[in-house]
């Protein structure tokens, strides 16, 4: 079944189009990823989706609703969730605190406890430190942060934006690990990612964007074997 | 991995997390939450004021309350203006300016909003009580103490009408927009001629009350019974803004503070909250303003000029953003300041400008930093968290890595 799907969406920057007629679709269950270099309009994808930029053309759909132009602090609501880019944390929040906000959109207040739990289960380190402030923790606290406090809206459509930059080559494989594990519990993951090889080898589908457009689809491992994708992502 | 590839770590948070991880080794989990900002002389009074029992909390406000009122009857000679300026209008004077900076502390210290032009609700707020109490103003007239509410209606709408365009930007840029909102109030002033420019309006109403002497109660001359009325005010407004704080509203502002795009990834509707941030910290203006018209008694064009707007940004930061017992601090020491020390009056904005440098390079969050204020909220998040008692207790115990 078709969760998310984007239909013929472009972005402007101003007079700068930052993506040209983009169209895809994410099924539940799902681990998708966007791969592509600087530029590309990764970031601007994710930021379309999440109601944080509004396109210019096309439209997007969301458990066969309309949600163009449905404002982001609603869309959290029907169960998008985006831990941003730079991961986005509230520096001078604790790390609890910083979860807490994460169920502000949320309308029932029960199963939070169980959401903490299971936040918790996924990144013990985060429990170790719940009460350290966001700011003064690693780059990969950081992040794990930045993912937990995603869940903690429970959300249906997990957006990631770069959940591997910055971070350390062991980070990196633990992350995406915890990626597949979140999915694996139910949610689908809708991926951005630099690092192609992770982000292939742990997608069921994915897409490769070039300035604003897709250039290549397939599975995860139809793109990995690609040859013209191993040239350029995947260091040859 | 690396510490510097995340954000910015807040300043101060390296040492206040040391603090807090000292504190968290020495007592249970749960109280450990509360660690204060351990650095300097005012971080070590927050710590032992933490620690207090409530009842105690209580009582030693009460004392500073009662000093407080009784202050323009005692004039402690140390603190005193006198001979150079009566000190219960001096005290008027500081207290105004705690007014202010406690509600421009809304707006900069909670939501993060850097408004420039504050003076324009301060003046809004002027206007409102002079045209609708002074016999100069052709408009109907209302009993003084009703144009303190009807300060706050109009100075909020007009907080609404200018905030709904501008909030749409951020940082430097709604910075730059507000300073325009003091000068617009200003111009407006002068240009519109039932608003009387330059000549202004001549005995703005008062407080009810004839003395024995046949002399008000609340003359202009007469500073106590005004600092006693602005005191009262102020305290109701610090309660107030201490319960919205600790609301879902006031988790809003910190989230749109800290980081507005992901305050809105979560589910804040920033733009909604910023407006009220924008219309509440008005609103304080505007009664600030109609206080200051009514004890002055003559408003015109020229007492509202961006100079002073920025003396009100400079008290909220010289008393710590976001903290409302800074905000008191920092207003009432601006005011007092030139009062206090006529020779080096003229040299005000040089000082404080000094003062502003030395506080950002030495304690870039204030006298009297935020901290404290995110401590109560952790208190909740972990009562809204959990769901009530937590599962297992044991949490903070388990070993650091």
């Amino acid at each position: 079944m078709t969760l998310l799907e984007l239909k013929d969406v472009s972005v402007h920057y101003g007079r700068i189009q930052a993506i040209h007629n983009m169209s895809f679709t994410v099924g539940e269950g799902e681990i998708v990823s966007l791969i592509g270099a600087n530029g590309a309009g990764k970031t601007t994808t994710m930021r379309t989706i999440s109601g944080l930029l509004n396109p210019s053309h096309g439209s997007i759909t969301f458990m066969g609703e309309d949600i163009t132009k449905m404002k982001a602090h609603i869309r959290v609501v029907q169960g998008i969730s985006q831990a941003p880019e730079g991961r986005g944390i509230f520096p001078a929040m604790t790390v609890l605190e910083n979860l807490d906000m994460g169920t502000f959109g949320r309308k029932d207040r029960t199963g939070v406890s169980d959401d903490l739990e299971r936040v918790f289960t996924l990144f013990p380190r985060l429990k170790e430190r719940e009460k350290q402030y966001g700011g003064t923790m690693s780059g990969g606290e950081q992040q794990m942060l930045a993912i937990g406090r995603a869940l903690m809206s429970r959300p249906k459509l997990l957006l990631l934006d770069e959940p591997s930059m910055g971070l350390a080559p062991q980070f990196i494989r633990q992350i995406f690990k915890i990626i597949t594990e979140i999915n694996s519990q139910g949610t689908t993951v809708l991926l951005v990612e630099q690092n192609a090889n992770q982000a292939l080898a742990r997608a069921h589908r994915a897409f490769v964007l070039e300035t604003g457009e897709i250039t290549h689809s397939g599975t995860g491992k139809e793109l990995l074997a690609n040859p013209a994708i191993k040239e350029a992502y995947l260091g040859g | 991995m690396s510490t510097t590839d995340g954000p910015t770590p807040m300043p101060g948070a390296k040492a206040a997390q040391a603090a807090a991880n000292r504190q968290a080794a020495e007592k249970n989990p749960s109280t450990s939450a509360d660690a204060a900002h351990k650095t300097g002389w005012f971080g070590r009074w927050n710590e032992k004021w933490q620690a207090m029992p409530r009842q105690k909390q209580w009582l030693y406000l009460i004392a500073i309350v009662a000093v407080a009122y009784l202050l323009p009857i005692l004039n402690p000679p140390i603190l005193s203006t006198e001979p150079g300026n009566d000190f219960p209008l001096a005290l008027f004077s500081m207290a105004v300016y705690a007014l202010v900076a406690v509600g421009l502390n809304i707006v900069i210290g909670y939501a993060g909003l850097l408004d420039l032009g504050y003076i324009a609700f301060f003046a809004v707020g002027s206007y409102t009580a002079a045209m609708l109490t002074s016999p100069d103003s052709p408009f109907i007239k209302v009993p003084y103490l009703w144009t303190l509410p009807l300060a706050i209606v109009v100075a909020m709408c007009i907080g609404v009408i200018l905030g709904i365009p501008t909030l749409r930007l951020r940082g430097d840029y709604l910075a730059i927009v507000t300073l325009g909102f003091g000068e617009i109030i200003r111009i407006l002033a002068t240009l519109i001629p039932a608003m009387k420019g330059q000549v202004g309006f001549q005995n703005v109403g008062r407080p009810p009350g004839m003395g024995e002497d046949g002399i008000p109660v609340f003359a202009n001359s007469n500073g106590t019974p005004w600092y006693w009325l602005t005191l009262t005010i102020l305290i109701i407004v610090l309660l107030l803004a201490g319960n919205l704080e600790r609301s879902r509203v006031g988790r809003s502002w910190i989230a749109i503070r800290e980081d507005e795009d992901a305050a809105e990834t979560m589910g804040v509707p920033t733009f909604k909250y910023k407006v009220w941030a924008f219309a509440l910290g008005a609103g304080v203006g505007g009664m600030s303003g109609a206080l200051f018209a009514g004890q002055v008694g003559f408003v015109n064009n020229q007492k509202f000029d961006v100079v002073t707007s920025i003396l009100f940004v400079a008290a909220v930061v010289l008393g710590g953003v976001g903290n409302k017992v800074g905000a008191v601090f920092g207003g009432a020491l601006v005011a007092y300041i030139p009062l206090r020390f006529t020779a080096i009056a003229e040299y005000k904005y040089l000082i404080f400008g000094l003062a502003l440098m030395l506080i950002m390079i030495y304690r870039s969050k204030g006298l009297i930093p935020a901290r404290n204020r995110l401590l109560a909220y952790g208190q909740e998040a972990y009562a809204r968290v959990r769901n009530g008692p937590p599962k297992k207790p044991a949490v903070a115990t388990e070993k650091e890595v």
